[in-house]
């Protein structure tokens, strides 16, 4: 289990991670969801103690990385798949990882061959397609059977095939009782791979909670309709108690806070005639983009129609 | 598609690392990544080349020459000098590559905060580190200085002035020699942790042994003389591979007094580089 307490990292005025209190259990894929420059980076970085949080503390099993007994069974992380040397070999970067933990050249060439890359074991990193770099990460991460995985932003440049390949290996390492800890700054992907969210902007912990509650909390269902006459029903719909917002095609309204049933039958009463009655399901990118509008470290400046 | 689990074959139980294991594991691992690189070749061979090259050189020159040479220059000539010279001038500037590589080169591509997550213990990687380089280099040295000598005394047995390791400070020149370059190696490795970039430590090191020594020639004559004495480069190579009076350079301290000025500079940085590897976030 990660947790963190109180974790904060300032580097000079700026303030990339602002008092961060979470635990990521394991059993479960857990999303680390952000916009770029939120600190997901840096909070996993402080994790691996590569970088001392100015204060606060974040432990895995209870205890700072840096006084791990056995580091490589502790944690596994992939943080960035070009992170090696060119020069070196497949075979020899990992024994050269391999090494440090007293782990032996079998278990090299085992996880060489889980990751697919055993034919190429002896060639030089350098010549290698960002999936195949993605592969050896992987495999270094796997070295010492580790019972922490993390893995920062794994699918970003992937082709397909290579994601799903990610996708369905971190889901067997969660279904394995491991801690999985993936971060992205991308909610779709985020959809079809974690059970569990912690989402930060600006450094601030935004919400801590599974993917379903997330959704709900942000926004709610809503419903969407279409009438020709949406004033009236906007009337209807409020004095019932629910909220109205004009979508931009015309004569289309979107409903919160009442059911589909609700909405109908206010319709009904109202004598207000409906076109199309329908649940609007709020996917996890709308939900992130709500959620973070005020966080989010650069803005695009949006370019008006 | 193949399902990948990490589990599918466990490894041996997961070993707990006393910090002795750690020292031995990571020693291993740093072998490991110096054998793995090109480039540590392309520096050893370099090195062997030039210094061996220079011997050749200055040696056959000088047998070359010696019917001309004037009596009190054959006098003082130093054969022992004349063969390792050479290697301790060159050496030095082309074993700093090898020493600020090992270092800079996995902050330059990143690899510094795997092999820091694999190994989070800080001293333990950078001393396993500079020792495993420290061997290499060594080895390399010894081999140039001593194939440098033999091929130098063979070159001038025509003079008659040929040394053998058993005359006195002979076999002290040509070990130094080579300790001397491994020191100036170590010096990189220093300025590599503290600078964390290849061109940074190279170029401070040149100018370090190189640019200081050339520098210190402008000073007038006295307060060079004082001054000279101190840096870690230019013409104390000529008195570490000295084995005469003739051939040792005025105002100096002895050999060994001046292997300890390198390494003091070398000390120095190690020290400072040990302590910033070990606060700084990698």
């Amino acid at each position: 289990m990660i947790e963190a307490r109180g974790l904060t990292k300032r580097y000079g005025s700026r303030l990339a991670v602002d008092d961060l209190n979470f635990r990521v259990a394991p059993g479960v894929v857990t999303g680390f969801l952000g916009p770029n420059g939120a600190g997901k980076s840096t909070t996993m970085r402080m994790i691996l103690g590569l970088d001392r949080p100015t204060a606060g503390t974040v432990t895995v099993d209870g205890r700072s990385h840096r006084r791990a007994a056995s580091p490589m069974h502790e944690v596994g992380a992939l943080l960035d798949a070009r992170a090696v040397h060119g020069g070196r070999s497949a075979r020899s970067h990992l024994l050269a990882l391999a090494q440090t933990n007293r782990i032996g050249a079998r278990r090299v060439d085992e996880v060489l061959g889980m990751v697919g890359l055993s034919d190429v074991a002896r060639k030089r990193s350098k010549g290698f397609s960002l999936g195949m770099s993605q592969r050896l990460g992987v495999a270094a991460a796997l070295l010492g059977d580790p019972q922490v995985l993390m893995f920062d932003e794994p699918v970003n440049g992937l082709d397909p095939e290579g994601i799903l390949w990610i996708r369905t290996l971190m889901r067997s390492l969660a279904a394995e009782g491991r801690v999985v800890f993936v971060s992205s700054h991308l909610m779709a992907e985020m959809e079809n791979t974690a059970d569990h969210l912690i989402v930060i902007g600006k450094g601030r912990l935004v919400a801590d909670c599974s993917i379903t509650e997330f959704i709900a909390r942000s926004s709610g269902v809503a419903v969407l309709v279409e009438t020709p006459a949406p004033e009236a029903l906007a009337r209807a719909v409020t004095a019932a108690g629910g909220s109205v917002t004009r979508e931009p095609e015309p004569g289309r309204l979107r409903v919160q806070g009442l059911s589909e049933a609700e909405v109908g039958g206010v319709a009904f009463a109202a004598g207000v005639p409906l076109h199309h009655l329908a649940a609007a399901k709020v996917s996890l990118e709308q939900a992130f983009m709500e959620l973070t509008a005020d966080s989010v470290e650069y803005h695009a400046a949006l370019p008006v129609a | 598609m193949a399902t990948i689990t990490a589990g599918t074959s466990r490894p041996q139980a997961a070993p707990v690392l006393s910090v002795r294991g750690g020292i031995a594991g990571t020693l291993r691992s740093e072998l490991t990544k110096i054998r793995s690189v090109r480039s540590t070749y392309w520096t050893m061979l370099l090195l062997v080349l030039a210094g061996v090259a220079w011997a050749v050189a200055d040696c056959a020159g000088e047998a070359a020459h010696w019917a001309q040479t004037a009596p009190l220059d054959k006098a003082n000539f130093d054969p022992t000098q004349s063969s390792l010279v050479g290697l301790a001038l060159i050496g030095q500037l082309i074993i700093v590559i090898l020493g600020a590589i090992v270092i800079t080169s996995e902050y330059g591509t990143g690899m510094m905060r795997t092999s820091l997550s694999v190994m989070p213990r800080r001293g333990v990687l950078y001393g396993a580190k500079a020792a495993v380089l420290a061997a290499v280099m060594l080895a390399i040295s010894l081999v140039t200085s001593f194939a440098s000598f033999f091929i130098g005394q063979y070159l001038l047995r025509s003079t008659h002035e040929t040394a053998t390791l058993s005359q006195p400070g002979v076999l002290r020149a040509v070990l130094l020699t080579a300790c001397f370059v491994t020191v100036s190696g170590l010096l990189a490795y220093g300025l590599g942790a503290i600078l964390r970039s290849t061109a940074g430590a190279i170029s401070a090191a040149f100018a370090l042994l190189f640019l200081l020594p050339q520098l210190a020639k402008a000073l007038p004559n006295t307060w060079n003389a004082d001054m000279v004495r101190w840096l870690p480069g230019g013409v104390l190579v000529s008195q570490i591979t000295a084995t005469k009076a003739g051939s040792a350079v005025p105002h100096m301290f002895s050999a060994w007094g001046e292997f300890a000025v390198v390494g003091g500079y070398a000390a120095v940085l190690l020290v400072v580089g040990a302590l910033l590897f070990s606060r700084r976030d990698a």
